[in-house]
């Protein structure tokens, strides 16, 4: 095939296989959509190894400009296409056990292809109009898959909070991108060369923190657990929350120092308050979910360099791992006899699952260990990577000491991460059941184990390097040109004294488990949603009784006029009128006598009537 | 006669037909639905053989209506002239589609059958000469026309409070064209029409346009002489401005701080304002949108509101650039009050269809600031906003009126989860709300965005406009989301237990998913509206700015 249709086809592919699922007879729609799925991870292999290059297709014309929808299959797209098509369709593969009893499945599998449609035109377009077309889209595809369950009050609220969080992000984004455009005469990523004002470039940035869950936007990520897992693992762990980091990515080069500092800050902020939340949440999947904000503030430390998409690609997989495992455990207890009743998401209710899942349980200990950064996963190689690039930069730049701050932000972010990470393997699979359940020891889900599987099988290191410590011979590395920063060996110091404080502080406190999720921000957001209704009813009230009111009274005083009017018509018009006509016949009789031809009356007359004229022109 | 005038005196004959001939009701529905399709046809025919790379008027017409010698203050004329171009292409398209999507909904009406088809055939008459007219007095004919049908399809088949509204639209709208006549006369009576001046008076000697201007700069015409006419076009150019008048752009006339031409400029601004509607000038819509009968509202929100903006970019800004493009900021802070006051207001409603009311006054907002940006983005931005919104209004009106036929209500609070009852009627409403609030690859959005984008980029306007107007967004995602979640989502619960919910009937199903496809057409090939519009936007702003 010409690489051209190939292109074509992985672009319209996803948005056919949606409809075709929601189309297909139950019995055959799951099956159709895992196989579709396959066939679109299958192209985007092929369009994963082009070399780099743009398309266009000739789209509308607005103002004597034609607007083409063009397309920029660049290394950071392929990766991040790779990555989507990946988890995708381990995703749909493991859904099929996970939800295989809810009726309405063939509408979840419609809507992961919707979802990967749009990821797609996200990753792959060099338009900025499609780009945030995209953007949207995938919130939109967030908010149907939030709302799955849509008789779940909760999830349904989860569901309109990320949307309107994401919003918020989104108009600036709109007026980063629409800025960026002005700036440099173009609407094309490709054709950005320079540098742009620093205002411009915050607003891209800002754009991004609704869809990254980054601080100050960061409660909504929590909430959208409600939804079901396996779709979490795809677009609120492992792809649609890292759109945020792929715009930096986007505008790395042209957006200035100013803007990648105000980025990095960000995500310095979310690294360190999401790993400190993820201690205090009882919830499994909202611990993995204030992670999720955590690891995505370190990618957004790394400021959209290249360091930025070699962990967006590492956390995508050994979080997706994460999330299946985390969807494993639930299933196991909401299919037990003991816990069915009871709620499959919380602590209470787990300790020393190793027994009875012990694939789980190593998944979770590789999955874990890459969240952490240990040698022999690729999580270690790009976490270092991201120092290393805090490091480099600071060595040559204005603002060194600030970077500094922010690597010494990272160090403080790790501790906490590895507290959290091992704390939460403590809470589920070592010690007792806390719940005092009597469980059984499960049976293989092969649909849940493959998936799985792939994803620690991918989460090693020798996908990079065969070095499991020093990855500057990857192959990987140089086909998607990611830089190999070098960061001096003390910071392995404090990487393993990272680990040994996460340790540390677990043993210290493995017997304390949180009784709620304690939630950062979440009292913002709810309250100025309700601060909005006020607002509305106030000027729904303005409108009533003022804007209203005085066009109402301002009509009643005609009807009153009119009344006045018709009582002057009546008695004084009318009135007049024989007044009038009495005068005039009096008049009359006057006026014979000018007939008379008194010449002096003649003069006076028209002597008046020009003292008359002359006041009026006077005045 | 030509395909134009099929178009307005098809329905005319066909209300009178209906209205006078007896026929009984059930013909009544049939020869409306009839005379729409036919309509539909013959416009369909009319967008083939548009060309839109031709600038002006097309497939025009034009016929001597009005002759009167005024003796020293010149000869008056008007034409009965058609014509179509590319502004009011699209809008007749809409007019027609609506039109016939409200009477295939007019299932619901029981009573008065003649009389309702014969009005509704009336309105479509008199909306299609207003967008097709090129004289101002026929155009302002059609205009005042237009009042009667709507007042008595609100005032007869409306709800309970259906008096009061019908009153309040008729004097409202009876304000707003009041100040567009005294404008139209002062305008008329100051302009000369070179070519019916030179027809008239052969023996002055005139050939070409720019000679017959300067003599009239130089007062070498003689009042008298002067042929004053209502054309459009005539009116447009200031050069055919008698001098010394009020009008004229060299008049040192100053009333209130303004000169002649601001007056003109801002008394047409509102005329149409109120039309649109403009926020503070919109009380009339909610009430009216509420007693109306539900296809009466599709046609209101669909059709109605687009002649207001439509009177500012053929009459409004075309005769007085210099003070429209000088009042850009006042306009676009007006569209960005419209645009956050309409969706305010429609967050605490909780009446259905007041909300969607306010939905529409928020979302012209967005014309009005596309408009002001005097940018091709945002201009295009507007006029793809007006048939946009004809789209996505008329659905959200059938959405409430799929409610409330059902039902006899329509309070957000007494619904919830209707989703697992009405899955088709979910799915189109979910289409509706989402296209309302702008999400990419629906029409809703490019309107919104290319208005936002022309209103940032324009040199016009500080980018302050469109960042007010990007919350506008945000609440518009706010309220309808709202809306969907209370009324679609959740567990199952109806006020009353013996509401019954059937899911949508084929022929609801017929027009709504209809509408729902042209929406995600528009959004994804923008292309076919704006193609229409770029000459009409690309000359009118490069008459404005040369």
């Amino acid at each position: 095939m010409p690489i051209q249709t190939i292109f074509l086809a992985l672009l319209i592919l996803p948005w056919l296989s949606a409809g075709l699922v929601a189309l297909l007879p139950k019995k055959v729609q799951v099956n159709a959509s895992i196989l579709l799925a396959g066939l679109f991870t299958y192209l985007a292999f092929q369009v994963g190894h082009m070399p780099e290059n743009t398309t266009s297709f000739p789209w509308f014309n607005l103002g004597g400009k034609a607007i083409v929808a063009s397309f920029w299959v660049t290394k950071s797209a392929q990766l991040l296409l790779l990555l989507v098509s990946i988890v995708a369709f381990f995703v749909q593969i493991f859904s099929k056990s996970y939800l295989a009893e809810d009726p309405n499945i063939g509408r979840y599998y419609s809507y992961l292809h919707i979802f990967i449609g749009s990821m797609t035109l996200l990753v792959l377009t060099d338009q900025i109009y499609i780009f945030y077309g995209a953007w949207e889209l995938v919130g939109a595809c967030s908010y149907l898959l939030i709302s799955f369950w849509h008789q779940k009050e909760a999830a349904i609220k989860a569901a309109k909070k990320a949307f309107l969080l994401n919003r918020i992000g989104d108009i600036a984004l709109l007026f980063g991108l629409v800025g960026l455009s002005q700036y440099f005469g173009t609407s094309v990523f490709s054709g950005m060369h320079g540098s742009a004002p620093a205002m411009i470039g915050i607003a891209v940035i800002l754009g991004g923190i609704g869809k990254s869950a980054q601080f100050p936007l960061m409660s909504w990520l929590p909430d959208a657990m409600e939804g079901p897992t396996p779709a979490s693992a795809l677009i609120h762990a492992a792809t649609m929350v890292a759109a945020g980091v792929f715009v930096g990515i986007r505008v790395f080069p042209f957006i200035g120092e100013e803007a990648h500092l105000f980025m990095g800050t960000i995500g310095a902020i979310s690294l360190v308050s999401g790993a400190f939340f993820a201690l205090f949440q009882n919830d499994i999947k909202k611990a993995l979910a204030y992670s999720t904000i955590s690891q995505l503030g370190l990618m957004w430390l790394g400021m959209g360099c290249s360091a930025s998409l070699f962990h967006l690609y590492a956390h995508g997989i050994f979080k997706a791992g994460l999330f299946l495992t985390a969807g494993s455990v639930i299933h196991y207890l909401h299919h037990q006899k003991a816990t069915h009743h009871a709620d499959a998401q919380s602590l209470h209710n787990m300790g020393g699952l190793r027994k009875q899942l012990p694939l789980s349980f190593i998944a979770y200990l590789i999955f874990g260990a890459g969240m952490l950064g240990i040698p022999f996963t690729n999580g270690f190689y790009s976490k270092e990577n991201i120092a290393g690039f805090l490091w480099d930069s600071a060595q040559h730049s204005a603002y060194a000491n600030y970077y500094y701050v922010l690597l010494g932000t990272l160090a403080l972010g790790m501790g906490l991460t590895a507290t959290y990470m091992c704390r939460q393997i403590y809470l589920i699979f070592l010690g007792q059941n806390r719940g005092g359940h009597i469980l059984e020891k499960s049976h293989t889900e092969w649909l849940q184990v493959i998936p799985i599987s792939f994803l620690i099988f991918l989460s090693l290191f020798f996908w990079i390097s065969m070095n499991p410590m020093d990855a500057h011979d990857s192959v990987f590395l140089s086909f998607f040109h990611i830089a190999n920063y070098h960061i001096p060996g003390f910071w392995l110091g404090i990487t393993a004294g990272s680990w040994m404080v996460g340790l540390g502080i677990t043993y210290l406190t493995r017997r304390w488990v949180p009784t709620k999720n304690y939630q950062f921000l979440g009292f913002i957001w709810p309250s100025a949603y309700r601060l909005a209704w006020y607002i509305g009813q106030q000027m729904q009230r303005f409108d009533a009784r003022i804007v209203d009111r005085i066009v109402v009274k301002f009509t009643e005083l005609q009807v009153v006029i009119a009344h006045l009017s018709a009582w002057t018509d009546r008695h004084l018009v009318d009135g007049s009128v024989s007044l009038i006509a009495s005068t005039s016949r009096a008049l009359g009789a006057r006026l014979q006598t000018w007939q008379s031809a008194q010449l002096h009356r003649y003069w006076f007359w028209v002597f008046f009537t020009l003292v008359f004229i002359l006041i009026y022109l006077l005045y | 006669m030509g395909n134009l005038s099929y178009i307005i005196l098809l329905p005319l004959i066909a209300s009178l037909v209906v209205g006078f001939g007896k026929l009984g009701a059930s013909y009544a529905r049939l020869i409306a639905i009839a005379v729409a399709g036919i309509q539909l046809l013959i416009l369909a025919k009319i967008a083939l053989v548009f060309d839109p790379a031709q600038a002006g008027f097309q497939s025009t017409e034009s016929f001597d209506w009005i002759h009167l010698n005024l003796g020293s203050l010149g000869h008056f004329v008007s034409h009965y002239s058609l014509g179509v171009d590319g502004l009011s292409i699209g809008l007749i398209l809409l007019t027609g589609l609506i039109s016939f999507v409200a009477l295939w909904n007019s299932k619901d009406i029981h009573e008065k059958l003649e009389g309702y088809y014969a009005l509704v055939l009336l309105l479509n008459a008199s909306l299609m000469g207003c967008f097709l007219a090129r004289d101002m007095f026929l155009f302002y004919v059609f205009f005042e026309f237009m009042l009667l049908p709507m007042y008595f399809l609100i005032g007869i088949w409306g709800g309970p409070r259906r008096n009061y509204a019908s009153l309040k639209f008729f004097i409202y709208t009876l304000v707003g064209s009041l100040f567009i006549l005294i404008v139209m006369l002062g305008i008329a009576l100051a302009y000369m029409d070179p070519n019916e001046t030179a027809l008239a008076f052969p023996n002055l000697g005139f050939h070409d346009l720019s000679s017959i201007q300067t003599a009239l700069a130089a007062h070498e015409i003689a009042p008298n002489q002067i042929v004053h006419s209502f054309d459009l076009q005539i009116l447009s150019d200031p050069k055919n401005c008698q001098p010394n008048n009020i009008f004229s752009p060299q008049s040192g006339f100053l009333l209130g701080g303004l000169s002649g031409r601001a007056w003109g400029f801002w008394l047409l601004f509102i005329g149409f304002a109120i039309k649109l509607p403009l926020v503070p000038l919109h009380t009339w819509l909610p009430d009216a949108h509420v007693e109306a009968p539900t296809p009466i509202s599709v046609l209101l929100a669909g059709v109605l509101l687009k002649i207001g903006a439509y009177g500012w970019l053929r009459m409004a800004i075309p005769f007085f650039p210099t003070e429209a493009v000088d009042a850009a900021s006042i306009m676009a802070g007006l569209g960005v009050l419209s645009i956050i006051y309409g969706a305010y207001n429609a967050l605490a409603m909780t009446d259905l269809k007041k909300l969607v009311a306010y939905s529409s006054v928020s979302h012209m907002g967005f014309v009005l600031v596309g408009i002001a940006s005097f940018t091709p983005e945002g201009w295009q931005g507007a006029i793809f906003q007006l048939l946009s919104h004809g789209i996505l209004s008329s659905l959200l009106f059938l959405m409430v009126g799929v409610l409330y036929n059902r039902t006899g209500n329509r309070q957000i609070d007494n619904f919830s989860g209707l989703a697992t009852k009405m899955p088709w009627f979910t799915v189109v409403s979910g289409i509706a709300i989402f296209a309302s609030l702008g999400l990419p690859g629906f029409s809703g959005f490019i309107g919104e965005f290319f208005s936002l984008m022309g209103a940032f980029t324009s040199t016009h306007l500080t980018p302050i406009y469109a960042i007010l107007g990007g919350l506008g967004i945000l609440l518009g995602a706010g309220y309808l989301l709202w809306t969907f979640q209370k009324i679609y989502l959740g567990s199952y619960f109806v006020r009353e237990s013996t509401w019954e919910l059937p899911d949508l009937t084929i022929l609801e199903k017929f027009s709504l998913f209809g509408l729902g496809i042209l929406s995600i057409i528009f959004g994804i090939f923008p292309g076919i509206i704006f193609e229409l519009s770029e000459i009409f936007v690309t000359n009118s702003l490069n008459l404005l700015f040369h």
